[in-house]
């Protein structure tokens, strides 16, 4: 390692378990001033706890944290801003209804009156000293995700900041917002900032990090400048332990019936979709998150009706299919823990929720079969532990998905619209829920909504990449030729 | 256990209470139970009035079950009365058999209408239920005082704001020789209704889960709205039932004192009972108790009539205040 000076912060042995999780083991961990430092892994590999306990929102249960010369067993939020440790959350903390400089000042302000022209003076030329792109004077509500991150990041320079931890900070970007974070990034390093990047995206990694530390089960596994580091692969590999395509069988399907028909879908932020989708295919919408995706999602499983053009699904048009039953479609959200299950009901009460109508006997439910048909559901799922009284915060992520997957599978759809099937499951979780979506095809048509890549080329027949509302290509996933531009096809350039 | 602690704490506040006016606090406190509890007579009486806190509970408690803060119970109770003397003045000479199922049936869309109100108002121009159910209780007891010193004042009546006696075909008769009514029976029927309908019914199912989360109810396609409007009605109706029993059973005639806020009382009874109908009837007679006791004490100490009330109200904060350190546990540190 290249002779550093004096890191501003170093973590010294932090541990912390969340009950069964040991999120953080015994983890060394400098930041250094005018360095990006990345914190490489995946899903649960515990790089957030870590960033939140410096940031003084978690306390650790073992371990020291040493901010120049002064040592704590932890930092509470206050004294971690004292300490110009600040971090910019995936979920912003904005007042819609307060302009940019009024957020980068709120609760900052000396004395009781408010100046508005100055602060935006003062925020105009941070924003400048940093190459932000941003009017001081707009008002939060009107700017885009990218926007509203560049007044997160304000925040913390206007406090004078002088450790920037970044979570994520790219999920919500278009290609050329990146670009600017990535370059005020720079910048403020190169103005003496310690800069933390906590990410799981590897190109982006290797592209803005001085040293990558890569954690794994709570664990620094390894830790190097990131010249230190060779290609992609290798990153990839050290992240995940194993290499990173799951290779699994995709068994050639015949393809039937149209079940979904898109014919130029207009509004809602979508621009002249059309697309069909066959029972037996599995077609990915792939794309940076925010593009589109989640608008016609809404459309396709009813949520909002289409402003222009035509939806048909299973071969009805899109009023005549929800206004009746809407048999035959399924929904498996995003929100797992929040839209497709309730957290403080049982298992049966959440199996109940959209298999209801199947378990009734004139006005009364018929909790006995559908408690048998639940129990029989969780063996060939294999969902563990497999016992139907237990309330549904009580399984793990992996689980709670496969018992979305049992029941919506159980009431034998025709459509499938999966949202991020497996974000935030461990590698054992992904490849059941992969082989069940894969298993599922047989029967059904599969919109797959994913923002993971490896995910689309493991199960899809054809992808569809989005940009700005719009599908910018839609091809087989044997097609060489257009796989090679797929990045460019999601950062929009043609 | 929290509401066990709740009562002992707020006997406590009561006794201070009664202490500073220079009363015996423990003499009345033993005053204020035996004159609840210590007879058959008070039982009775216990009893008698707890059935309409029991019938307007319930119908509070449904709507909590969806979250919706229904507070027009006391006005729903009033369009209920009302209701069911329409009916009385309209067919006095009805017998029985038809006079009182009408008069159900007529304080039960009295009570229900008064919920509706706010339940559409909720769901088409997301009117805040709690504001807008709470300021119908106005309205329905001013126009229950209307009818009473208007157009229903019983020309006999010496000027007094009453209506007629009600003939004796409408009138809800005791059982045996008590005098407990066949109210009760209306009521305990309405608790196992209550029961077995969440109990197995798949719209119970429905409720249970519009209550825990409607985002996850519109996921499931529950048609959260008409649930909405569906207990608000029910529960008005439930009231509704309360205020017939009150003018068939114990007045006789309407008169503007049916209005005693049982109405209000059952909003307590239901935050402290939560849902079970056997908790709501525990706390119904608790509460019942907690009225015949200081009628008692009324008369033997001189303490004010609003100190019911305020024992009430302190029961509830407790119970409130109680809820709270169950969900969260007080740490005590340092701010630096």
């Amino acid at each position: 390692m290249e002779t550093a000076p004096e890191p501003l912060v170093r973590l010294e042995g932090i541990d912390k378990r969340f009950g069964a999780v040991h999120a953080n083991r015994r983890i060394d961990l400098k930041i250094n001033s005018g360095r990006i430092k990345a914190l490489l892994g995946e899903n649960g590999a515990g790089k957030s706890t870590l960033m939140n306990i410096l940031a003084g929102r978690i306390k650790p249960d073992g371990g020291r944290i040493h901010i120049g010369a002064a040592v704590h067993a932890h930092l509470t939020p206050r004294r971690a801003i004292a300490a110009g440790i600040g971090m910019v959350y995936q979920h912003f903390t904005l007042v819609d209804a307060l302009t940019v400089a009024e957020n980068v000042c709120l609760g900052q302000a000396a004395g009781i009156w408010h100046h508005p022209r100055r602060s935006q003076e003062q925020v105009a030329r941070l924003a400048a000293a940093v190459g932000l792109d941003i009017d001081p004077g707009a008002t939060v509500a009107g700017l885009s995700m990218g926007e509203r991150q560049r007044v997160e990041i304000l925040k913390l320079l206007y406090r004078r900041s002088r450790i920037l931890i970044f979570d994520e900070p790219t999920s919500v970007l278009t290609p050329p917002e990146i670009r600017q974070l990535f370059s005020a990034l720079r910048q403020m390093a190169d103005q003496g900032k310690a800069i933390v990047f906590i990410s799981h995206k590897l190109g982006e990694v290797l592209e803005i990090a001085d040293e990558i530390a890569i954690l794994r089960h709570g664990q620094i596994i390894d830790e190097r400048p990131a010249k230190a580091f060779g290609a992609r692969e290798e990153l990839a590999r050290r992240m995940i332990g194993r290499d990173v395509l799951l290779e699994i069988d995709r068994p050639v399907v015949e393809l039937r019936q149209p079940v979904l028909q898109v014919e130029q879908l207009d509004g809602g932020g979508l621009q002249q979709i059309s697309f069909q989708l066959r029972q037996g295919e599995i077609l990915a919408l792939v794309g940076v998150a925010g593009n589109g995706q989640s608008a016609m999602v809404r459309t396709i499983c009813g949520l909002a009706a289409p402003v222009a053009g035509v939806v048909r699904l299973l071969g009805q048009p899109w009023a005549d299919f929800f206004s009746g039953a809407a048999s035959g479609l399924v929904y498996i959200p995003e929100d797992r823990v929040g839209l497709a299950t309730c957290h403080h009901l049982d298992l049966v009460d959440n199996f109940l929720l959209t298999t209801r109508r199947r378990f009734c006997k004139g006005p009364w439910l018929q909790r006995a079969s559908a408690t048998a048909c639940l129990e029989a559901l969780m063996v060939d799922f294999d969902i563990r532990p497999a016992d139907a009284r237990l309330r549904a915060r009580q399984l793990s992520g992996g689980n709670l998905q496969k018992l979305v997957l049992a029941r919506e599978f159980h009431r034998r759809p025709k459509l499938i619209v999966a949202e991020q099937p497996t974000q935030g499951l461990d590698i054992g979780a992904t490849e059941d829920v992969w082989r069940l979506l894969l298993k599922a095809r047989e029967e059904a048509g599969i919109l797959l909504v994913t923002s993971d890549l490896n995910e689309a080329l493991a199960l899809a027949d054809r992808l569809a990449v989005m940009y700005r509302g719009r599908i910018v290509d839609l091809f087989s996933v044997f097609d060489k030729e257009k796989l090679a531009r797929i990045g460019q096809m999601m950062a929009g350039i043609d | 256990m929290i509401l066990g602690l709740a009562i002992v704490l707020s006997l406590s506040v009561s006794a201070l209470l009664l202490h500073w006016q220079d009363k015996p606090a423990r003499d009345a406190l033993v005053i204020l139970f035996q004159g609840a509890f210590g007879s058959w007579h008070a039982l009775e009486d216990c009893t008698i009035k707890a059935v309409p806190i029991f019938l307007c509970s319930l119908g509070v408690a449904v709507a909590f079950r969806l979250q919706v803060w229904n507070i027009g119970a006391e006005g729903q109770f009033a369009m209920g009365a009302i209701g069911a003397t329409w009916v009385v003045l309209q067919f006095p000479q009805w017998p029985a058999f038809l006079l009182l199922p009408a008069m159900m049936a007529a304080a039960a869309l009295g009570g229900g209408f008064c919920g509706l109100i706010p339940a559409l108002l909720k769901v088409r121009l997301r009117a805040n239920e709690i504001i807008v159910s709470l300021m119908l209780n106005y309205v329905c007891i001013l126009f229950l005082e209307y009818l009473v010193y208007g157009p229903w004042k019983d020309p006999v009546s010496f000027g007094f704001p009453m209506t007629m006696v009600f003939p004796p075909a409408a009138i809800v008769g005791a059982i045996g020789s008590s005098r407990l009514n066949w109210g009760l029976v209306l009521a305990l029927a309405c608790a196992v209704g209550f029961w077995i309908f969440f109990r197995f019914s798949r719209l119970g199912y429905e409720l249970k889960v519009c209550g825990e989360s409607p985002r996850v109810a519109g996921y499931a396609r529950l048609p959260y709205h008409g649930l909405v409007i569906a207990v608000m009605v029910t529960g008005g109706a439930l009231a509704g039932w309360a205020g017939f029993l009150e003018v068939s059973a114990t007045l006789n005639r309407l008169q503007p004192s049916i209005m005693v806020g049982y109405g209000y009382t059952a909003i307590v009874v239901a935050w402290l009972a939560r849902l079970s109908p056997a908790s709501i009837a525990a706390a119904s007679l608790l509460l019942a108790g907690l009225r015949v006791g200081v009628e008692n004490l009324q008369l033997e100490m001189q303490v004010p009539a609003a100190f019911g009330g305020i024992m009430e109200g302190v029961l509830l904060l407790t119970v409130l205040a109680g809820g709270f350190f169950v969900r969260y546990r007080v740490r005590w540190r340092g701010f630096s």
